[in-house]
């Protein structure tokens, strides 16, 4: 049974999300650097007018249609 | 009404030729009139996978430019007689054939045969412009590794782009036991990946390699391979016929035959 479950390597999951990443990007011909670099961009931008949780920021592609997705928190007003 | 079809990868050895083939013999015996035609100029291969390749005395060179008539070049099977070959040239430079030139012999295939099947080389250069330049609907074949799934949507792309929009997938090789323990991505993985409509699960079959060797596909005792092969073919022609769980279809039957192989 330990030897089940030390085989499980799970390396499909792995290949599955290195897939969908590259395949977004090739399809908008926009690389994983370039991906990186827009959220960084969009970070600054909206870091000039609104507090946001920097950190928690993430940005993806949905594929049919395609439509890029930016998650943004907002950090509360201190009072 | 007749069909032209083609099948393509875009990478090498995910088998574009044995389902060209199974593909082929399936619909004939479903009693459909089927041509298969080897596009791969330079480097023949459905032939031998046919078992026809002593019967060759024209190729599709010969008949795009002239130097003989299709009906001569067309090669019945051994075994169906409702299913011909078309054999691509072995010899001939690649640029010897245009995307026109293709349209009309698919033109001309289609008043002959109900499903017309264009095994594809791999690739995108002229080779695959010319194969997909005549038809109507692509089967992708892929196998569930990175290196055929980034080609595969590379290919899909290609073919959208060229206003061939009813695309099906066809997965191959199929290890469901690497499936079960997490090494191998699943049918829903890769149709969730690439995004297109699914149209058959091929496992990994030994019983494939065994009917390629004699060149005589669907011949095999149950395999199911074949038995897939045959459902995509229902499929084809507009049958609605269920997907197994790849998970079941190992089952009881293969644990009995592992019981008796030792």
């Amino acid at each position: 049974m330990k030897s089940l479950l030390r085989n499980k390597t799970r390396s499909a999951g792995y290949a599955r999300e290195r897939m969908k990443l590259l395949l977004t990007s090739e399809r908008i011909e926009c690389s994983p650097q370039m991906m990186k670099m827009l959220q960084n961009d969009l970070i600054h931008t909206v870091k000039k007018y609104i507090m946001i949780k920097e950190d928690q920021v993430t940005i993806n592609m949905s594929q049919e249609p395609p439509v890029l997705h930016a998650d943004i928190p907002v950090l509360k007003k201190k009072e | 009404m007749s069909e032209v079809i083609v099948i393509t990868s875009g990478k090498g050895g995910v088998g574009k030729t044995t389902t060209a083939a199974n593909i082929g013999t399936g619909l004939a015996m479903l009693g459909k009139k089927v041509v298969v035609v080897d596009t791969d100029i330079g480097l023949r291969n459905l032939d031998v996978v046919l078992g026809l390749e002593n019967r060759i005395v024209y190729n599709l060179v010969d008949v795009i430019d002239g130097s003989c008539r299709l009906r001569q070049a067309l090669i019945r099977d051994k075994r169906h007689p409702e299913l011909f070959l078309l054999p691509s040239a072995q010899t001939k430079d690649k640029t010897a054939v245009s995307p026109e030139q293709m349209i009309k012999l698919t033109e001309d295939l289609r008043e002959e045969f109900d499903y017309v099947l264009l095994d594809c080389p791999a690739g995108i250069e002229q080779g695959f412009k010319n194969a997909i330049a005549g038809a109507d609907k692509a089967l992708v074949v892929t196998t569930p590794e990175v290196s055929a799934i980034r080609d595969a949507d590379r290919i899909i792309g290609l073919l959208e782009a060229n206003e061939i929009r009813d695309i099906h997938l066809i997965i191959n090789r199929l290890r469901p036991d690497m499936i079960a323990r997490g090494d191998m991505m699943s049918v829903e993985d890769v149709v969730e990946i690439l995004a297109v409509d699914l149209i058959g699960t091929i496992l990994d079959d030994e019983q494939i390699v065994v009917a390629t060797n004699q060149g005589e596909p669907m011949s095999g005792k149950n395999s199911q391979a074949e038995e897939e092969y045959r459902n995509i073919c229902r499929r084809l022609i507009g049958e609605e016929v269920p997907f197994q769980d790849i998970r079941q279809r190992k089952g009881v039957l293969g644990r009995i035959g592992k019981m008796f192989r030792k």
